[in-house]
């Protein structure tokens, strides 16, 4: 009687609680936080989430960076071909992902002659602001494959320890 | 009574006095149990634990206390709790995808949180504390969270403007104008504009019957096989801006009777040189010749062609005018050429250029556009209609302005209609309760409702007036969230004071290039002082860049700066007076005060000096990645072959020092560039001229190549 007494409270504590813990309505549309969105360059039917930064680093790519580092411009064909070397696509993560976001700054804001890459590469750093560098940066992070992974954290180096 | 009695009376008086003891101390204790175990609260441990095993848990923890925090603006009204749980919302370490969603740090934005708070973008409810009350729709709470996805439309009800980092708002604002939604809505901030739809006044002389009811019936020109209108792979792009309305037989019957028997007489008589006509009448090349012509004006530039590959059908052309893939099956042959020779004579808002016509050309191009634009089968299942009625005339007059027609289409003699539809100004910021879901079966927010609305409106009244709109899912989206921008008046005072107003530049110039700006209508391609269209350069300082005599020339005969554009300058065939006035105008008014007057003897320079640019354009800064000389380089930038014959010297240095200050957003990037190397860029660019005038420049070559 007593065990069966426990077991019904156990249960209506089991309802209460999940009642209680009542889960939010899991989002349908994963790309609903998203605020622009971005095809994957190699299969389109993927759309990527941008957040306000990268949406931001994609106009200002798709205004400058496009005509060189893609292979389909909003204007039709791609400079890309008639340049040697051949720049980087900027969704290329086996050539971008190894560089650090240092590097890539540099890169852009110096210009490749600078860096000791082809002077093909023009300088933008009076160009664009250091937030509209950032802000490409971090759109051909979010639209690389393969996929980027960020550094892993520093870690407490400068910890006492 | 015993004492025995007293003593069992007194032991159960104790008794019931402790059970109700322990009853009031548990009743006590609820609330603080609750408090303990509220929802916030759980959220204040997890992050603490979570941040305690962080690197940089010290700073993390700093302004960690175990109470709610909340962000305070008192001028904006803004009371924001939220970073009771999202406690990790400024801290930037915390921003990969590793760090739980709620503690993971806001990306980075112009707006600072502490000074604005989260609901003012964000909406829902910034003062609960529970997380289904803060985010969604609770019967006490209405107002629930914004998706992400809509997010600019929080942006709009302040930038009242055209702000660069809301490409979706201002996609959505531009479709609300397209499709002709200030028609029949009031919408803030837009103005109704002079002409929606087209005037219709004599539309019986341009179209048939016949053709006017297919068009009612089903507003689309182009289809294949199926049926169906897929145009460049997505399913609507060859929609046209008229919407489908749901018309029965006797309606269609009596509004297409009603809208042929206007007519009335051009005012230019629409006849061509009969020696002209005769000439060519018989020539098998006539109309051969004349989609030669019209290929040569670039009358692709503004209107588009549906052309069918490998069974994918693609619009090639530009998108200012209207399609014209069946216009030949569509118009009839005399209003077409009075239409051709002057378009504002039928419609004074037309964007069309008054081109200046041979009668030869006229007659090749109208008789292509009568024999290869059109589609045999245009008007299969329409019924012989015969004659309107006077009934059916009467009807169709009602109908007219009942259904809505006269919001978008002036008849002149008919009065037009303005505010047909519900004033839209304030939806954005509508509850649920102030919503009319009718029977429509959709998740009771204001999104579904916007979204039914658009796409179906009857399924949330069946009495609705409005027509179906055929939108891509990306149209929809920024439709959508331009509507949700309409917040109506600001919240507070303080938040009207922070409004951006739309800038509405205008540029109309006046006298003889005045007529010449109207009639050839640079401004529908040409930006002028922050007016006018973006498809074309802006002119604003062209008289500082292009050489006058290069202006004529162009002008008369436009060639591509750029080879890789198919859209170009039309070829309006300008008199020389007329490209003598437009360029002696720009020449005038049309100076940028960046230009320096010493630099235009530098294209006089010794050729050692342009044989030193040539080494800097070809080695040290590589121009030829984007721009092309003769028969090498890229096609990012102009053509520079012949840039000598075309620029000014001063505006080449001025542009090389900065060109972002020459035109805004250039595409060229700003080099730190010597003074000396401006002038030796400015004379290698100048000595590349055509013909004979390219001595300097060959020496230039041959002093480059000796280095």
């Amino acid at each position: 009687m007593s065990r069966r007494f426990i077991l019904l409270l156990l249960f209506s504590c089991a309802l209460v609680l999940t009642s209680c813990n009542r889960q939010r309505s899991a989002q349908a549309d994963p790309l609903s936080g998203a605020y622009d969105v971005e095809a994957d360059w190699n299969d389109p039917q993927h759309r990527i989430a941008l957040n306000y930064e990268q949406a931001q680093g994609k106009r200002v790519f798709y205004t400058y960076c496009v005509w060189c580092h893609a292979d389909s411009t909003p204007a039709g064909p791609s400079n890309r071909s008639s340049l040697n070397p051949a720049p980087a696509l900027a969704n290329d993560g086996s050539v971008l992902n190894p560089l650090s976001d240092d590097r890539l700054r540099n890169m852009i804001g110096l210009g490749g002659s600078a860096m000791g890459k082809s002077a093909m590469m023009p300088p933008w750093g009076r160009t664009l602001s250091q937030e509209e560098v950032q802000s490409v940066i971090a759109f051909l992070r979010a639209i690389a494959q393969p996929p980027y992974t960020p550094p892993a954290r520093p870690g407490p180096r400068y910890s006492v320890k | 009574m015993s004492a025995e009695e007293m003593g069992k009376l007194s032991t159960r008086l104790r008794l019931a006095f402790a059970v109700s003891s322990v009853v009031l101390l548990a009743v006590l204790a609820v609330s603080p149990i609750k408090d303990t175990l509220s929802e916030w609260r759980g959220y204040k441990r997890e992050y603490a634990r979570f941040a305690q095993n962080r690197p940089d848990s010290k700073r993390l923890l700093a302004d960690y206390q175990p109470g709610i925090d909340q962000i305070w603006v008192p001028e904006l009204g803004v009371v924001d709790r939220c970073v009771t749980c999202h406690q990790g919302i400024g801290q930037a370490s915390l921003q990969d995808a590793a760090v739980p969603k709620v503690f993971r740090a806001h990306p980075t934005i112009p707006h600072r949180g502490g000074q604005w708070g989260c609901v003012v973008c964000h909406r829902g409810q910034g003062r609960a504390t529970e997380v289904t009350e803060a985010h969604e729709t609770t019967l006490s709470w209405e107002q629930p969270q914004l998706p992400v996805r809509y997010i600019q439309a929080s942006c709009g009800t302040c930038h009242r403007d055209r702000p660069a980092e809301t490409p979706q708002l201002n996609r959505g604002r531009e479709l609300l104008v397209k499709l002709n939604c200030v028609g029949c809505h009031r919408l803030e901030g837009m103005s109704r504009p002079q002409m929606l739809g087209p005037d219709l006044t004599s539309v019986g002389g341009k179209v048939s019957r016949e053709w006017i009811y297919k068009w009612l019936k089903e507003p689309r020109t182009i289809t294949d096989s199926n049926g169906s209108v897929v145009v460049n792979g997505v399913e609507n792009e060859g929609e046209p801006r008229m919407p489908q309305f749901r018309l029965t037989e006797a309606e269609l019957r009596a509004l297409s009777a009603y809208l042929s028997t206007l007519k009335a007489t051009p005012a230019e008589p629409a006849k061509i040189d009969p020696r002209v006509i005769a000439a060519w009448e018989k020539r098998p090349d006539t109309v051969s010749q004349g989609e030669v012509r019209f290929r040569e004006m670039f009358c692709t530039t503004c209107h588009s062609l549906a052309v069918t590959r490998a069974g994918e059908t693609k619009l090639i052309g530009g998108t200012i005018g209207p399609e014209l893939t069946k216009v030949g099956s569509k118009v009839n042959a005399e209003w077409l050429v009075a239409w051709l020779r002057n378009p504002q004579a039928y419609l004074s808002h037309s964007q069309m250029p008054r081109y200046g016509w041979s009668g030869e050309d006229l007659y090749k191009v109208t008789r292509y556009i009568q024999t290869k634009l059109t589609d045999p089968d245009l008007l299969t299942g329409v019924p012989t209609l015969g004659s309107p009625t006077p009934e059916e005339v009467r009807l169709g007059k009602q109908l007219f302005v009942q259904k809505g027609c006269s919001s978008c289409h002036v008849i002149k003699g008919l009065g037009s209609q303005t505010d047909f539809g519900p004033d839209l100004s304030g939806l954005g910021a509508k509850t649920i309760s102030q919503l009319e879901f009718g029977q429509a079966k959709i998740p009771h927010t204001l999104l579904a409702y916007i979204r039914a609305k658009i796409t179906n409106p009857v399924s949330v009244n069946a009495a609705a007036r409005m027509p179906q709109y055929q939108l891509e899912p990306d149209s929809l989206e920024a439709l959508t969230t331009a509507l949700l921008g309409m917040a109506g008046g600001p919240a507070t005072s303080a938040m009207g004071k922070l409004r951006v107003p739309a800038s509405q530049p205008v540029y109309r110039p006046a006298g003889a290039f005045g007529e010449l700006y109207e009639r050839y209508k640079c401004s529908v391609c040409h930006r002028f002082n922050g007016y006018g269209g973006t498809l074309a350069p802006d002119l604003s300082f062209e008289g500082s860049r292009a050489q006058r005599s290069w202006l004529i020339a162009f002008l008369k005969n436009p060639q591509t700066l750029r080879p890789t554009l198919t859209l170009r300058m039309p070829q309006f065939n300008m008199t020389d007076r007329e490209a003598a006035t437009i360029a002696d105008y720009f020449e005038m008014a049309l100076q940028s005060s960046a230009v320096r007057p010493e630099d235009a003897n530098l294209g006089q320079l010794m050729p050692q000096m342009a044989g030193l640019g040539k080494q800097l354009y070809e080695v040290k800064y590589q121009c030829q990645s984007c721009h092309t000389i003769g028969s090498s380089g890229g096609y990012v930038g102009p053509n520079l072959s012949h840039v000598g014959n075309w620029m000014k010297p001063e505006w080449i240095a001025a542009w090389l020092r900065d060109p972002q200050s020459m035109v805004p957003n250039a595409i060229e990037p700003r080099l730190s560039l010597t003074d000396q190397e401006v002038k030796a860029l400015t004379a290698y660019l100048m000595s590349l001229r055509q013909g004979s005038a390219s001595k300097a420049g060959k020496r230039a070559q041959a002093a480059g190549n000796a280095k």
